[in-house]
């Protein structure tokens, strides 16, 4: 970079590094999702709080996350489709000690394995529940957290899973 | 006519393991070749392969040109990959695969690392959560709130114990007793194994492999070269590899790893049926993923390894002495490497924790979450 030039325009100058400096943290170490193109209408979605699944138009797999082709037949056919919103505890872990120092103030929490009613497996939390409750199966539903940007500033909301009661419902 | 027999460990080299503050990674790989090398009674200029696995709180590109630079090595073979704890075993594949097909002639494996005292590994972990898209930002950090998820499923589908699991660490943990470079010594209860905290449910502290700073080498060469060595050679006499891509997106990788094929494939490989095996490393990330690989590789059936490993089985005079020096949960975590310097250890009649007459040695390595998975079969005779 030639010494005339100002720092602003430059590809590497001391501006840009600096301005660089907030997402190269979020990319280097953060914990925000970092949106490509594979996984943005996931992440569009949960910003309009709508959950999506990836669907193949050649074989009609769904799958998640999104990737540039369907894992069963290799077709690019690929939309977005609303999901119900609704699944099943696969698994799960209560993690009390956090690895990462971003979850620090937030342990013990639910990390959780739901398998949708679509059928792919979504990594999440559950919450809305004591720890000591938590069992194998229980059937959920997903909300959303308050609205957030990744490094690039792409807007979206961490869809998140609370138990789901039916008999709720019939209350009103 | 496989590549069974045809390539040997000629030399196996580790530094100390433990808090070793101000040890750079790459001193660490360097001593660990310098002794690999010395064990062997080889020199530098006889290597003319390198293939490494980089450290993690430098997860450089272009790791292997690094250090053979700083090796002054001349290479005919280069390699450097990243496939979790499945990379150990797959780099001394590889390396038995150049040496076989004459891409060189004596290949040193080297792994090496400070994440006990070096750089926080914090930026490992920040990618590692890419990896599995996006799941960092649920807490989806760390190896254990990684696998716990599994361990949950396995114990849930198999009725598996907290003993169970214990009993794992504890086997471990006497073998560790005897071995100088263990990073924990003293005797494991099962009173203290339940009492310690919860990482991630249902694992305890002593589910956890342990942090150290370390390295290991290894050096493969040609049956034909290793018989005029200082050693006896080890065979690499079976070889396998299967990966779950897919991992924990998929709900039957839960309970079954690619374990299963991998070690079906190693095992044909060598000539070998799980009851020829006298000894064997597994790969031990976490107590569950010890239970899981032993019922992937047929020791047991599916739901079976928990009373198995209950019974005392694992340990020394047991049915299947296993992870005879530590292993990850009590030697330290080399992310397997150290497997394979204990398996060629055994065969050669070096460990601490000796299984007597010890001629078949199953090596595995587990990772990359949970997707990717390797069977090195080890023999003191070159075929059977």
């Amino acid at each position: 970079m030639s010494s005339n030039q100002p720092a602003s325009t430059g590809k590497a100058g001391v501006a840009d590094v600096a301005a660089m400096a907030g997402p190269v943290v979020d990319l280097v170490a953060g914990i925000k999702p970092i949106v490509i193109d594979e996984t943005r209408g996931f992440w569009e979605g949960t910003a309009a709080e709508e959950l999506r699944v990836q669907v193949c138009g050649a074989c009609g797999h769904k799958q998640l996350p999104g990737g540039p082709c369907c894992r069963e037949c290799l077709s690019d056919q690929l939309s977005w489709e609303r999901a119900s919103g609704r699944g099943t505890l696969f698994s799960f872990t209560i993690v009390h000690k956090a690895m990462h120092p971003a979850f620090a103030a937030r342990v013990p929490y639910v990390l959780a394995d739901i398998q949708l009613d679509e059928g792919p497996i979504l990594t999440s939390n559950l919450t809305d529940i004591e720890p000591d409750e938590v069992a194998m199966n229980l059937l959920v539903e997903v909300w959303f957290d308050e609205p957030d940007r990744d490094a690039f500033g792409t807007q979206f909301r961490l869809p998140k899973f609370k138990p789901w009661r039916p008999d709720e419902l019939r209350v009103h | 006519m496989t590549i069974s027999g045809r390539t040997a460990v000629a030399g196996v080299g580790v530094t100390t393991f433990g808090r070793l503050a101000g040890r750079s990674a790459w001193s660490l790989q360097a001593e660990a070749v310098r002794n690999a090398l010395a064990d062997a009674g080889l020199t530098k200029d006889d290597v003319d392969g390198l293939l490494t696995e980089p450290q993690f709180g430098e997860p450089l590109l272009l790791h292997g040109h690094v250090l053979g630079r700083m090796l002054g090595l001349k290479t005919y073979y280069l390699s450097t990959k990243s496939i979790g704890g499945a990379t150990a075993i797959s780099l001394v594949q590889e390396a038995a695969m150049a040496i076989d097909n004459g891409l060189c002639e004596v290949a040193v494996c080297v792994f090496g690392d400070n994440a006990k005292t070096g750089l926080p590994m914090l930026f490992g972990l920040a990618q590692m959560g890419r990896g599995q898209a996006d799941d960092i930002a649920f807490g989806m950090a760390g190896g254990a709130a990684m696998e716990a998820r599994s361990a949950m499923r396995y114990r849930h589908e198999f009725k598996v114990s907290d003993e169970m699991f214990g009993s794992v660490a504890i086997a471990f943990r006497d073998h560790a007793t005897r071995n100088p470079n263990a990073q924990y010594r003293e005797p494991l209860m099962m009173e203290e194994y339940l009492a310690a905290p919860f990482i991630a449910e249902p694992f305890r502290r002593y589910d956890c492999a342990v942090t150290t700073d370390g390295a290991v080498a290894v050096v493969v060469t040609s049956a034909e070269r290793a018989r005029d060595l200082a050693k006896p050679p080890v065979y690499v006499a079976g070889m396998g590899q299967g990966h779950n891509l897919d991992a924990l997106k998929d709900p039957t990788h839960y309970t079954h790893f690619a374990g299963a094929r991998s070690s079906a494939r190693a095992f044909e490989m060598a000539g070998v049926a799980t009851d020829d095996v006298d000894v064997a490393e597994l790969y031990d990330c976490f107590t569950s993923t010890v239970l899981i690989t032993i019922e992937d590789y047929g020791f047991c059936k599916k739901g079976e390894a928990g009373p198995f490993a209950l019974e005392g089985n694992l340990q020394l005079g047991g049915e299947l002495p296993m992870n005879t020096s530590g292993g990850l949960l009590s030697e330290g975590d080399l992310t397997g490497w150290n497997h394979v310097a204990e398996g060629v250890r055994q065969i050669r009649g070096e460990s601490t924790s000796q299984v007597e007459g010890a001629e078949v040695c199953a090596v595995s390595g587990h990772g990359g979450f949970q997707a990717a998975h390797a069977t090195l079969v080890l023999t003191k005779e070159p075929s059977r």
